[in-house]
C-alpha cells in the first residue's frame, strides 16, 4: 500500500512537471526576417523550484546509496544498477543539468559577479559531491554523474595507456578548469556547457560537430575507458583533489594484501598503484639537491607561466561578446555586399556610443589581463607541483587504489581472493 | 570474489549475432542520418533556381494566377521536402539510441558470459621509481612545449587592441552616439528618402522633412551607399551604387535636363548627394560660400557664407588659376556637411546652413592651392593636410569639431584626397604624397602601413580594388600595390600617367584617365594593357563607376559613357553643353554635374 502511494505521488509530481513544462513552449519560438537563428541553448527550460529541491534530494539519496554499496557492500553489480538509474534521471531525464561539472562556471560567476545570483540547488550540486567525496572517494564517479555512466556503459575493451600518455594527458583537465573559470569570471561564456559533448545526446539536440564529437569519445571510450572523466572532467580535478584526503576510500582487499598480483591489471582507468618497498634509487643528497631546485623553480614558474599567460590575455579575450563588437565598431566593415552584422544592427539600436563600447571592452580586457595572469600562475603552479611530488618519498605495501584518481567504480574488488577476516 | 558465469555457446551465439546485427543497423544509420543532415544543410528550398525562375515570371506578370499556383504548389512541395528530411533525422536519431542500447546490453552481456577468471599478469611488475621518472619527464616536456605554443601564439598575435581601444576611447571619449532610435518614429531614414523624394514629392515638405532632427550618430553603410556623400563617392573610390542612371541628355535642347541652376560662385569642387539635397561651395579672393541645393527642383534651399572664423587669417592664399579657392569637395554624414577652403577655413554646418562649428586649420603652405577633399569615416570628418613642411592627416568629430586624432606624415605637399576602403579584414584611410601611400586605421589614425611608390606633385586620388590599391602621378609611374601589413608592388607602367583625374578600378579592370583627355584600360591584376582612348579633348573630372558603366566628363562638357570592358565599347556621349572640370554626382536615376557655371540634374 504504501509503495503503490509512493508510486502516486511520484506519478504526480512528474505529471506536474511536464504540465509545467507544456506552459513554457506553449508558444512558437519567433522567426526573425533578418535571418537570425535563434542561438542554441545551454540549459533546458527552467524548473519549477521544488522540483529543483527534488533533484537536490535525489541526487543526496544516490550518493548515499552509492557510497554504501562501495564501502560498505562492495558490490559492484550495485553500482552498475545505479549508474544505469542515474543515467537515466540526471541524464536522460533531467537532460543533464543542472549538472555539478557546470556548477563550477555558476559558483565561479557568483565570486566574480555580485549581480549573479546563483541558485542554491546549483551550489547544493556543486558542494555535495564534493563533501562525499572528502569523506568516501570519488563514489559521485563511480556511477551518479551521467556522463561518466555512459561512458561506463560502452567501456568493453580498456586498454593501458601507458605511463607518458596518462600523465599528458592527465593535464589537459587543469587547462580546461582554469580557461572555464576564466570564461565563466569573467561572464564571457560557460564553456563547460557549450562544448558539453553528452547534453546533446540528453537532449537530442546537439548539433553535428557535438555529435561527432560525443560519438568518438563514446567509441574511444570502448578502448580507453572514461576519456572525459580522464582527460577532460574540469570537476574532476577538484574531486582528484577533495578525494586525496577522503576519510574513508574503497580498498581491494577485504582484509590483508596477500600481493597475488590478480588485481593489477584489473583496472580500466590505470589507477591502482602498484606496491612500492624499494627506496628511491637516488641517493638522499641528489633528492635534497632537487627538492631544493624544485623549491626555488616552483615560484619561479609559476610567475613565468603567469607571464606566458597575460601576453595571450587579448586572444582569450576575443570571444568574449564585448570584446567582438568593439572590434566591429573600431574596423566596420563597409563593403556594400555584406550585410551588417547582428551585433553592429543591434548595437545601433541600443542607443550606445562607441565610446561606451570601447570603455566596456576596456574593461573587459583588463579582467582577462588580470585573468590570465592567475590562469597561467595556476597551470605554472600545478605542473611544477606535479614535477615536485613525484619527488616525494613513497612507500605502500599493497596494492591499493589510488586515491585521486580511482573512480571507486569497485571493478578491482572482484579480482580480489581475500575474504573478508 | 565474483563468481564468473559460463553459459552455453547457443546462448552466447544468439547474443553475438544480436550485437552484429544491431552494430550494422547503426552504423548504417549513422550514415544515413549524416546523409540526411548534410543535405538539409545544403536545402535551401525557397531559394532554389525553380523557385526563382517563377519568381521572376510572377515579376513581369504578375497577374498570372497560374504562376502563383505554381509557386504555391513548389513552396509547399519544397516544405514538405525539408521538414521530412528534418523529421527522419530526429526518428533516425531515436532508432540510432534505441539501437545502441540493444548493442550495448548485447556487448554487456557477452561480456559477463565471456568473464575469464583473473590471470596472474605474465609480466615483470615495472619498476615504480623509473616510471615515475619517466612521468615526470613528460610533465615537464608537456609543460614546456605548453609554454612555448603558448609564446609563439602570443607573439604572433601581441596585444595590440588594448592600447588602440584606449586611443580610440580617448579618440571618441563620446565617439558620437550612434544610435538611430532616438529618431522620432515619423522621421524616415536618408535611404528611404532617397528613392521617395527624387520620384517626385513635394520638393519642400522633403527638404524639410528628410534629415532636420538627425544629428546624432552617423550612417549605416547602406544609407551612405545610397547617397553620394562625398567626393568620388562613397569611400571616395569612384564607385556609385546606384542604378537607373540615364545615358544619353542634351544640355542644348534640354532633353533630360530635369533642372539647371546657376552657382552663385565659382568653385572647382564637385557636388555632393544626399537624401534630397546637393552641397556645392564656391569662393573667391574674398568670399566663401556652401550652397544647398533641392535635389527635385534645383532651388537654392539656403547658402552660407563662411566669414569670422576664429584665427582665419587676413591675408590671400595663393592659388593658380586651375585649383582656385575652393577646390575641395564638401563631405556630409547626412546630419552635417563640411567643407574646407584654400584658407584653411573648416566648418560645419547644420542640414538648415546654421554654422555648428567652424575652425581654421592654419594659412596652408601650398603654392598651388589646397585641394584634398573632405572625407566622413563614422562621425569623424577626415582632413588630409598635406602642406609644405608640415604635413599631416587628422580627425574631428563631426558634432563638435573637437580633434580626435592627428598624425603626422613625412610626405611632401600633395593635391590629392583621401579614400576609405575596406580590406575585407578591416577598415583602411589610404593617402597618397610623394614618396608613399600610407594606409591608417580611420578610428585612431595609427599608421598600418606605407610603400615608397610615387614621386612628384602628386594631384590624383587612389583607387583600390579587391586588395589592390593603384597610384598614379605625372612624371612618376603607376603602380598596383598589393596591400597588407607588408604591401607588395604588383606592377607598374609609365607610358600613360595622369596629373589631375584620378583612376577608378574594377576586380578585372582598371581605368586611367589623363589629364590630356585618353583613357587608358588595363588588366588590374597584371597590368597588360587592352585599350586607350583618346578623347579629343582634356579632362579634369574623376570617372565614376556606376550602374555597370563608367562616366567620365571631359572639359568640353562631353559626358564618355562605356562598358568597363577588355574592349572599349561607347554607350554614350551626350553633351552638357557647357564645359566642366567636376566629377559628377549620382543619386537613384540622376546625375548631377557642376558646370563651370551652372548645376545640372540630368534624368529620365
Ligand atoms: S575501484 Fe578499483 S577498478 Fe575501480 S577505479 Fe578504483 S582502483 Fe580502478
Amino acid at each position: 500500500m504504501k509503495k503503490a502511494l509512493a508510486i502516486l505521488l511520484l506519478i504526480i509530481l512528474f505529471g506536474f512537471q511536464s504540465m509545467h513544462t507544456f506552459g513554457i513552449q506553449r508558444f512558437p519560438k519567433p522567426e526573425f526576417e533578418s535571418g537570425y537563428t535563434q542561438p542554441q541553448t545551454l540549459m533546458p527550460s527552467p524548473r519549477a523550484e521544488i522540483l529543483a529541491y527534488m533533484d537536490v534530494a535525489v541526487l543526496l539519496l544516490a550518493l548515499s546509496f552509492i557510497s554504501w554499496l562501495v564501502l560498505k557492500k562492495r558490490s559492484r553489480n550495485g553500482v552498475f544498477w545505479t549508474s544505469v538509474f542515474s543515467l537515466a534521471y540526471f541524464g536522460f531525464y533531467r537532460e543533464g543539468c543542472v549538472c555539478s561539472i557546470g556548477s563550477i562556471q555558476n559558483v565561479t560567476l557568483a565570486m566574480f559577479d555580485g549581480s549573479y545570483a546563483i541558485p542554491l540547488s546549483v551550489i547544493a550540486f556543486f558542494l555535495i559531491p564534493l563533501v562525499f567525496t572528502l569523506f568516501f572517494g570519488r563514489t559521485f564517479c563511480a556511477g551518479i554523474c551521467p556522463f561518466g555512466a555512459m561512458q561506463d556503459l560502452v567501456s568493453f575493451s580498456p586498454q593501458k595507456l601507458g605511463s607518458r600518455l596518462n600523465a599528458i594527458l592527465g593535464l589537459i583537465p587543469y587547462l580546461y578548469l582554469g580557461l572555464a573559470m576564466l570564461y565563466a569570471a569573467t561572464g564571457t561564456d560557460f564553456i563547460i556547457c557549450r562544448y558539453d559533448p553528452f547534453v546533446g545526446i540528453f537532449r537530442m539536440n546537439a548539433s553535428f560537430g557535438m555529435y561527432v564529437f560525443a560519438g568518438t569519445l563514446l567509441v574511444s571510450g570502448i578502448f580507453i575507458a572514461r576519456p572525459y572523466c580522464r582527460f577532460l572532467c574540469p570537476y574532476g580535478v577538484i574531486l582528484n583533489w577533495f578525494s586525496r584526503f577522503s576519510r574513508r576510500h574503497i580498498t581491494i582487499t577485504p582484509a590483508n594484501c596477500i600481493q597475488c598480483r590478480l588485481c593489477e591489471n584489473s583496472c580500466p582507468y590505470d589507477a591502482i598503484d602498484i606496491p612500492v618497498t624499494e627506496k628511491n634509487p637516488d641517493s638522499r643528497q641528489m633528492r635534497v639537491r632537487k627538492l631544493i631546485i624544485i623549491s626555488i623553480l616552483v615560484p619561479f614558474l609559476t610567475v613565468a607561466a603567469g607571464w606566458t599567460g597575460s601576453k595571450l590575455s587579448e586572444p582569450l579575450a576575443g570571444v568574449n561578446s564585448k570584446m567582438k563588437l568593439a572590434k566591429q565598431v573600431l574596423n566596420p566593415v563597409i563593403d556594400p555586399n555584406t550585410p551588417e552584422t547582428f551585433e553592429i544592427t543591434a548595437f545601433k539600436s541600443a542607443g550606445k556610443s562607441s565610446g561606451q563600447v570601447y570603455e566596456e571592452a576596456t574593461l573587459v580586457l583588463h579582467r582577462f589581463y588580470t585573468g590570465s595572469w592567475i590562469l597561467g600562475g595556476f597551470i605554472g603552479l600545478v605542473f611544477s607541483l606535479l614535477i615536485a611530488g613525484r619527488m616525494l618519498k613513497k612507500y605502500n605495501p599493497d596494492y591499493v587504489p589510488n586515491k585521486g584518481n580511482c573512480f571507486s567504480c569497485v571493478r578491482c574488488v572482484d579480482y580480489c581472493p581475500v575474504e573478508k577476516s | 570474489m565474483k563468481k564468473f558465469l559460463i553459459l552455453s555457446d547457443k546462448t552466447l551465439r544468439l547474443i553475438q549475432s544480436i550485437a552484429f546485427a544491431s552494430g550494422v543497423f547503426a552504423f548504417v544509420l549513422c550514415i544515413l542520418i549524416s546523409v540526411n543532415y548534410f543535405q538539409l544543410k545544403r536545402a535551401d528550398p525557397l531559394n532554389s533556381p525553380a523557385m526563382k525562375s517563377l519568381v521572376e515570371r510572377m515579376n513581369t506578370n504578375p497577374d498570372d494566377q497560374q504562376v502563383k499556383l505554381e509557386i504555391r504548389e513548389l513552396d509547399l512541395l519544397s516544405r514538405k521536402a525539408f521538414f521530412t528530411n528534418r523529421w527522419q533525422i530526429k526518428t533516425g536519431g531515436y532508432l540510432l539510441v534505441f539501437n545502441v542500447l540493444i548493442l550495448i546490453i548485447c556487448l554487456k552481456s557477452i561480456e559477463l558470459l565471456k568473464a575469464k577468471l583473473p590471470e596472474i599478469p605474465g609480466s615483470k611488475m615495472d619498476d615504480f621509481w623509473d616510471k615515475r621518472k619517466i612521468n615526470q619527464v613528460w610533465v615537464a616536456y608537456a609543460g614546456i612545449s605548453l609554454v612555448s605554443v603558448s609564446l609563439v601564439f602570443a607573439f604572433l598575435t601581441h596585444n595590440q587592441l588594448g592600447p588602440e581601444l584606449k586611443r580610440a576611447g580617448l579618440a571618441g571619449q563620446n565617439i558620437g552616439s550612434n544610435q538611430q532610435t532616438k529618431l522620432p518614429g515619423n522621421v524616415p531614414s536618408a535611404a528611404d528618402t532617397t528613392l521617395k523624394n527624387i520620384s517626385g514629392k513635394g520638393a519642400n515638405d522633403s527638404a524639410q522633412s528628410a534629415s532636420t532632427n538627425l544629428t546624432e550618430g552617423y550612417p549605416t553603410q547602406q544609407e551612405i551607399n545610397s547617397n553620394f556623400p562625398s567626393f568620388r563617392g562613397p569611400g571616395g573610390n569612384g564607385i556609385a551604387y546606384q542604378k537607373n542612371i540615364p545615358t544619353s541628355w542634351d544640355g542644348k535642347s534640354g532633353k533630360n535636363i530635369k533642372w539647371k541652376t546657376a552657382v552663385p560662385l565659382p568653385g572647382y569642387n564637385s557636388p555632393v548627394f544626399w537624401s534630397d539635397r546637393i552641397f556645392l561651395t564656391g569662393a573667391n579672393e574674398t568670399k566663401r560660400e556652401v550652397f544647398c541645393f533641392d535635389a527635385l527642383s534645383g532651388k537654392i534651399l539656403w547658402k552660407t557664407a563662411v566669414e569670422k572664423i576664429p584665427g582665419s587669417p587676413a591675408q590671400v592664399p595663393k592659388v593658380n588659376r586651375e585649383t582656385g579657392f575652393s577646390a575641395p569637395t564638401v563631405a556630409t554624414d547626412g546630419r552635417r556637411v563640411y567643407a574646407v577652403f584654400a584658407n584653411g577655413d573648416l566648418v560645419a554646418l547644420d542640414w538648415n546652413g546654421n554654422k555648428v562649428w567652424a575652425k581654421n586649420l592654419g594659412l596652408p603652405k601650398n603654392h598651388y592651392g589646397h585641394s584634398s577633399s573632405l572625407i566622413m569615416y563614422q562621425d569623424m570628418v577626415i582632413v588630409q593636410y598635406d602642406q609644405s613642411g608640415d604635413a599631416s592627416v587628422m580627425a574631428l568629430k563631426g558634432k563638435t569639431g573637437n580633434l580626435l586624432w592627428k598624425t603626422s606624415r613625412d610626405v611632401k605637399i600633395s593635391w590629392s584626397s583621401p579614400i576609405l576602403v575596406n580590406t575585407g579584414k578591416r577598415q583602411e584611410l589610404m593617402l597618397v604624397a610623394e614618396p608613399f601611400v600610407i594606409s591608417y586605421n580611420p578610428s585612431t589614425g595609427k599608421e598600418l602601413w606605407r610603400i615608397d611608390c610615387i614621386s612628384g606633385e602628386v594631384g590624383p586620388s587612389l583607387a583600390y580594388s579587391d586588395g589592390i590599391v593603384f597610384s598614379v602621378n605625372e612624371y612618376s609611374k603607376l603602380a598596383a600595390i598589393q596591400v597588407g601589413d607588408t604591401p607588395k608592388q604588383l606592377w607598374e607602367n609609365n607610358d600613360f600617367m595622369s596629373d589631375i583625374p584620378s583612376p577608378v578600378a574594377t576586380k578585372q579592370y582598371l581605368f586611367l584617365p589623363t589629364s590630356y583627355g585618353t583613357m587608358v584600360c588595363y588588366d588590374a591584376k597584371s597590368g597588360t594593357k587592352f585599350w586607350e582612348k583618346d578623347f579629343g579633348s582634356p579632362t579634369y573630372a574623376s570617372p565614376i563607376l556606376a550602374d555597370g558603366k563608367v562616366f567620365i566628363m571631359d572639359k568640353k562638357g562631353t559626358m564618355h559613357i562605356f562598358k568597363p570592358d577588355k574592349t572599349y565599347s561607347v554607350l554614350g556621349q551626350p553633351q552638357l553643353g557647357e564645359g566642366s572640370v567636376c566629377t559628377p554626382a549620382f543619386a537613384e536615376g540622376r546625375i548631377f554635374i557642376r558646370g563651370d557655371k551652372n548645376l545640372y540634374c540630368i534624368g529620365k
